[in-house]
């Protein structure tokens, strides 16, 4: 693999010099395009409390196209479906090179706080939520505590 | 948004895969448990026959046709040198290098400014402004038409 283009490296130092609230990412040890992520519940959503792991990977071409993102901790939410793959606009078509990790990843804890039942990902979480949003958000509730609550 | 059902066996996780196999001996990426992991490794395979490199590489006619038009548009976004005025941006947003005096930039018509090399390898994929999603086409087709 060639050399770490000078944006992935600035990228990352601005990542470590200035966090964002909320959100961790740290490189890999082995592989600087692959971060291990952290990103927790934001506060009055039903992920509240939770910690949830995330993988992201910067593919050879990036920033030319999207970062790859993947929730590893088990979540319940109409727009990021079981194998924790994520439906987000500026992951896919609305990507673009002016974009960074770090407003990707603030994306992803806004979508968080915004759940999207009409443009779905996972159809029976959209579904419930669209049909019974207060059981489809004990569920998420139930989840968070389950799968990203730290004992 | 909108497409994401379409689209989901395929592309990410093969992506995550392939970068995994490259950090063995680190701990283990996936912490779902076996049956997780199956599942994962399945859709992998299922979706083998789309190698995004080689789709790059084998460009149809049509593709082709696409880029040419593109670069013959590309030719009518003037090119300037930065002259370090304060009020430009110092920094290009695609390879986050700050501009140095007299470097060539391409201009957007909406004004922003790229170094040549960052922007071109953007339009050829996408004409739209990367920090302001405005249509580079658009404004191009109609300073055409008026002239």
């Amino acid at each position: 693999m060639s050399s770490l283009p000078r944006r992935i490296i600035k990228e990352t130092q601005r990542l470590m010099q200035e966090p964002v609230p909320g959100i961790n990412a740290i490189p890999d040890e082995n592989n600087a395009r692959y971060f291990h992520v952290i990103v927790t519940g934001p506060n009055d959503s039903p992920f509240e409390g939770g910690v949830f792991k995330l993988e992201l990977f910067l593919p050879e071409d990036y920033p030319m196209s999207a970062p790859k993102v993947r929730f590893i901790t088990k979540i319940y939410h109409p727009n990021i479906d079981r194998l924790g793959r994520i439906c987000l606009d500026v992951l896919k078509d609305k990507w673009s090179p002016a974009l960074q990790i770090r407003t990707i990843l603030l994306s992803i804890q806004a979508l968080l706080s915004a759940p999207n039942p009409d443009d779905p990902l996972a159809n029976d979480v959209a579904e419930l939520w669209k049909v019974n949003e207060a059981e489809a958000i004990r569920n998420a509730r139930e989840w968070t505590q389950k799968y990203a609550v730290e004992d | 948004m909108g497409n994401c059902l379409k689209i989901s066996t395929s592309d990410d996780i093969s992506l995550l895969r392939g970068n995994d196999s490259q950090i063995s001996g680190t701990q283990p990426m996936y912490h779902q448990g076996e049956h997780y992991q199956r599942e994962l490794y399945s859709s992998t395979s299922a979706s083998t026959t789309r190698t995004p490199s080689s789709n790059n590489r084998q460009l149809s006619d049509e593709n082709q046709v696409k880029i040419a038009k593109r670069i013959g548009l590309m030719q009518y976004l003037p090119i300037g040198t930065y002259d370090g005025s304060s009020k430009k941006a110092r920094e290009c947003v695609i390879c986050m290098a700050e501009f140095c005096v007299n470097e060539a930039v391409r201009y957007l018509p909406c004004m922003h400014i790229y170094h040549v090399n960052c922007i071109d390898d953007w339009l050829l994929r996408s004409l739209t402004c990367p920090s302001c999603l405005e249509p580079v086409d658009a404004a191009l087709l109609t300073s055409y038409d008026s002239t």
